[in-house]
């Protein structure tokens, strides 16, 4: 897959890199964030098609991120995948509501992040 | 004398009078017309005898026939029998009424004892309903409320009078209570519990409510029995214990991310040459060591809020701690440009301390000076003695982000993170609450802060002097 390219979004610079690496190895360009509200800046500059967000972050939070990015007509159909170091999961409506395509848990495996995201591209393709 | 008998004699002396005086008339000693009026007085007073007479025979005649009626004529062979058994049957009747009141007696005893009992028993059912912790309300089929115990007083604010029993709608406001005690006694169902909670002048209150009903013998309901339990401190502290876990696993979970991601990526080959694969091992290992402190902290910290921390006291000088910590925080403040000032002088300042708990207290402060401290900084760190009162104050002061004054006197909160300051650095919101629980709880000092956002904060704690420890343990 080339071509393509992701807006990975932690503030922990550790996660940022290792997500970064992972998907530049494989074909993607990367741009990255460490908060929400620069993210969503960098979504608007760069119109990524696709975002690997943390859920809790300085400034903006994940979930304040996706809400922003729904609003904006240029950023709204950008499929997002989460990732959550929360005990609990982020509730179904929640998710079916912000249309969050997919939320993974921490500690995770980058295999699964890429993984993830060609299946998401590949159905955002599909339709 | 009584007036009948006077008569009889006036009657009688008057008929004897006529009578000699008629006699003497006959014999012609007494004068013809006397002897008229005489015999005319004779006439009169013989018909008021025989008046009177007739009555008297009336009342005998009444008398006899009241006898005849009631009296048993007994025949004359069998008199001394008869008499014997009536006399024997008296006897029996007369015995058997003896024993008959001996066993009235002895059942009306029972039964006072039996009243005794029964009193004693209530009033010793009322003291336990009225020592029980727990609201106790009793209603009877009208919606009064005919027993209540101190709890329940206090809790709706009334005055219980068992003599003057009032509806339990005109006491108890909780519309979802009244309801429920309403159903209870439809469903006649018992030991059924709700969750309710009544809004009070200290906050939301809720009660663990288990009721149920009473029934008479015929299965009617008569009483409705509610108890509630307050359970709003053991809902705070399963809000707290889920906070907990919430918070503690997401801070483990963090750098075990990285430390997993790191490994995979190792594992997968992704690090394509030697830089990139010495800068994975070192990732991993110093988010293993950040891992390992934070397991350290939580677990210091449960140690002493459970009193099972190894604590070793000696007497040592605060100044020389304070020194060692500078010195171990400096190169970390280099980093960031950050000047540190060490104004501790090394005075009598010896303090009776866990040396690594007081050094580790210093470094935490250090560290979160040098953390909410922009590039460029300065933080000063000053160590007072104060004899007269024989303590010593330890305050380090920065020229950092300050924090907003409702966050102020929560930061020694345990998991708690000033939200305003999360951009400047990362944090578990436990260090602040071990320095507390080591100076507080382990040493008995005290700590402080001040801060004015936008141009820093002073953190500091106050210890005893070892000779006034020493002092008071004497």
């Amino acid at each position: 897959m080339s071509d393509k390219k992701a807006l990975v979004v932690d503030d922990e610079f550790h996660i940022v890199q290792v997500v970064s690496i992972k998907l530049k190895n494989n074909g993607f360009d990367v741009v990255t964030a460490d908060n929400g509200s620069q993210a969503y800046d960098l979504a608007c500059e760069t119109t990524p098609d696709i975002i690997v967000t943390d859920y809790q972050m300085p400034v903006m939070s994940g979930l304040e991120l996706i809400e922003k990015l729904r609003q904006n007509d240029q950023t709204a159909h950008i499929p997002v995948i989460m990732l959550t170091a929360r005990g609990f999961a982020i509730e179904d409506d929640q998710q079916e509501k912000l249309r969050i395509s997919a939320c993974l848990s921490k500690p995770f495996s980058p295999r699964e992040v890429l993984q993830t995201i060609e299946e998401v591209l590949n159905q955002s393709a599909a339709v | 004398m009584k007036k009948e008998s006077l008569i009889w004699i006036i009657l009688g002396g008057s008929c004897m009078a006529c009578l000699i005086t008629a006699l003497l008339a006959g014999l012609g000693l007494f004068p013809k017309g006397l002897l008229v009026v005489s015999v005319g007085t004779a006439i009169v007073c013989g018909g008021l005898c025989v008046f009177f007479i007739r009555g008297h025979l009336k009342q005998l005649h009444k008398m006899s026939m009241s006898l005849d009626s009631q009296v048993l004529i007994i025949p004359a062979d069998f008199r001394e029998t008869v008499l014997e058994e009536l006399t024997l049957a008296i006897r029996n009747f007369f015995g058997k009424s003896h024993d008959q009141l001996a066993c009235v007696q002895e059942e009306n005893q029972s039964l006072n004892l039996q009243i005794q009992l029964m009193r004693r028993r209530k009033s010793n059912v009322e003291e336990i309903i009225q020592s029980i912790q727990d609201t106790v309300l009793v209603t009877d089929e009208m919606d009064r409320v005919v027993l209540a115990n101190e709890s329940a007083e206090r809790l709706f604010g009334f005055i219980f009078d068992g003599s003057n029993p009032r509806k339990i709608s005109e006491i108890v406001e909780e519309t979802e209570l009244l309801s429920v005690i309403t159903k209870i006694r439809q469903s006649k169902t018992s030991h059924v519990r709700h969750e309710l909670t009544f809004e009070r002048n200290v906050g939301p209150v809720t009660f663990d409510t288990v009721l149920s009903c009473v029934e008479d013998e015929t299965g009617k309901v008569v009483q409705v029995v509610t108890v509630l339990h307050d359970i709003t401190r053991e809902k705070e502290i399963a809000q707290m214990k889920n906070d907990f876990v919430s918070h503690v696993s997401h801070e483990l979970k963090t750098p075990l991310a990285s430390i997993n991601a790191y490994a995979e990526m190792l594992v997968d080959g992704e690090a394509q040459d030697e830089e990139t694969i010495q800068q994975f091992c070192s990732v991993i290992q110093s988010q293993a060591q950040r891992l390992s402190r934070l397991i350290e902290d939580i677990l210091n910290i449960s140690r002493i809020e459970s009193g099972l921390i190894k604590v070793n006291k000696e007497t040592h000088s605060l100044a020389l701690v304070i020194r060692d910590a500078v010195e171990m925080i400096k190169s970390y403040a280099q980093e960031k440009n950050i000047e540190i000032i060490s104004q501790a002088p090394i005075l009598y300042d010896q303090v009776y301390v866990d040396r690594d708990m007081i050094s580790q207290v210093v470094i935490n402060l250090l560290s979160n000076a040098v953390k909410y401290t922009p590039a460029g900084g300065q933080i000063t760190v000053q160590s007072d003695l104060d004899e007269s009162d024989g303590q010593v104050k330890v305050t380090i002061t920065d020229t950092g982000v300050g924090i907003p004054p409702e966050d102020v006197d929560h930061v020694f909160d345990k998991f708690f993170r000033v939200e305003a300051n999360n951009k400047y650095a990362k944090g578990t919101g436990l260090g602040l609450n071990l320095v507390k629980q080591i100076v507080e709880s382990v040493h008995g000092g005290d700590v402080f802060v001040t801060s004015t956002v936008g141009q820093g904060s002073t953190f500091g704690f106050v210890l005893p002097l070892a000779a006034e420890k020493v002092t008071q343990t004497a």
